[in-house]
């Protein structure tokens, strides 16, 4: 299928055109998601220079197995999801959906072991914070600002891969439309799953590494 | 065709290794300040993810333009908002016995003091 005979609306000049702009326009709200993870990132810098004790007290009770096998996890959903890409590129349709199933099934599976293990074992534990909070003592504080930036973080990316996974789900279901022409959905859909990935790259030594040590 | 996927299979195992390194240095006694190095081998994997899983490298340019961006203003965000508690001076100064301290408001249900 050539440039041409593809199909385009009024105000691209082709179809080129209209998945450029797709894709930079992806970008650009992707920038803006940058700017809404930013203040909890600050909220870190802030809450840890001023409670560091409580603080790395808080992050050595969270499950660092959990987080860092969560980690590979979503490290290779997206691996999976950029080879679907790269498949329907080179116009193997069946291993884009095969490659999309993957990475839902990852995405899922983050999700389970996030929601359904870890946030369980922290209530279970009293880490959430409140009056039952389960540290007491001068650390108590410190830890409980860690746990408020766990909880809030967590659930914020959470939240995102959410909506991932409908996005992914969506391609799954719309994957027959796809060609080596026109595929532009997968590479948009692509990039917002990648971007959720870099948000827990982020998030995941603030949460498990650097409060950790001996 | 195979050799996308190559580079996809190389970049996942470069983000294993960095992974497998931030692990490591958060378990080396390092002082508090410096365990934030950590947070070097994050900063390369999501480098990665962006030039080899994103394909920022390719393409037109306005997505570039607006990952530049984008870092730019969280940078500005961060910077701006670390220099508050990296610079500011705490002086402890000894607090005075609170039963001690008087005050000017009038005791509830006493005449209001008069102006003059």
């Amino acid at each position: 299928m050539t440039e041409a005979s593809l199909t385009h609306d009024f105000q691209y000049s082709n179809a080129r055109h209209q998945a450029e702009s797709a894709i930079s326009g992806m970008w650009l709200f992707l920038a803006s998601e940058v700017l809404f993870f930013g203040p909890l990132f600050l909220a870190w810098i802030y809450s840890r220079h001023w409670n560091q004790s409580g603080f790395d007290e808080g992050a050595r009770q969270t499950d660092l197995m959990l987080g860092t096998v969560n980690t590979v996890i979503l490290l290779t959903s997206s691996l999976a999801y950029s080879a679907g890409v790269a498949f329907i590129e080179a116009g193997n349709r069946r291993r884009l959906i095969q490659c999309c199933v993957i990475a839902w099934l990852l995405g899922a599976a983050f999700l389970v072991v996030k929601f359904g293990i870890e946030w369980r074992h922290d209530f279970s534990k009293g880490l959430f914070p409140g009056p039952e909070f389960a540290i007491v003592g001068p650390l108590r504080d410190g830890a409980q600002l860690f746990f408020v930036f766990y909880f809030l973080g967590t659930a914020l990316h959470g939240l995102h891969m959410f909506v991932g996974l409908i996005l992914v789900g969506w391609i799954i279901v719309r994957a027959r439309e796809f060609s080596p022409g026109y595929y532009t959905p997968v590479s948009v859909v692509g990039l917002y799953w990648s971007f959720v990935d870099m948000v827990w790259i982020i998030l995941y030594p603030l949460i498990y590494l650097v409060g950790r040590g001996p | 065709m195979s050799q996308r996927l190559r580079h996809l299979l190389l970049g996942w195992a470069l983000l294993l290794v960095l992974l497998a390194i931030e692990f490591g240095l958060s378990l080396t006694p390092l002082d508090r300040l410096a365990r934030t190095l950590v947070l070097i081998p994050a900063v390369l994997m999501a480098g990665i993810v962006a030039t080899i899983f994103m394909e920022l490298g390719r393409g037109p340019e306005a997505p570039r333009l607006f990952a530049v961006a984008g870092l730019l203003w969280v940078a500005i965000l961060l910077g701006l908002g670390s220099l508050d508690p990296m610079t500011r001076i705490v002086y402890h100064v000894q607090t005075p016995n609170p039963t001690s301290v008087s005050h000017d408001f009038p005791e509830p249900g006493s005449e209001r003091p008069s102006r003059r």
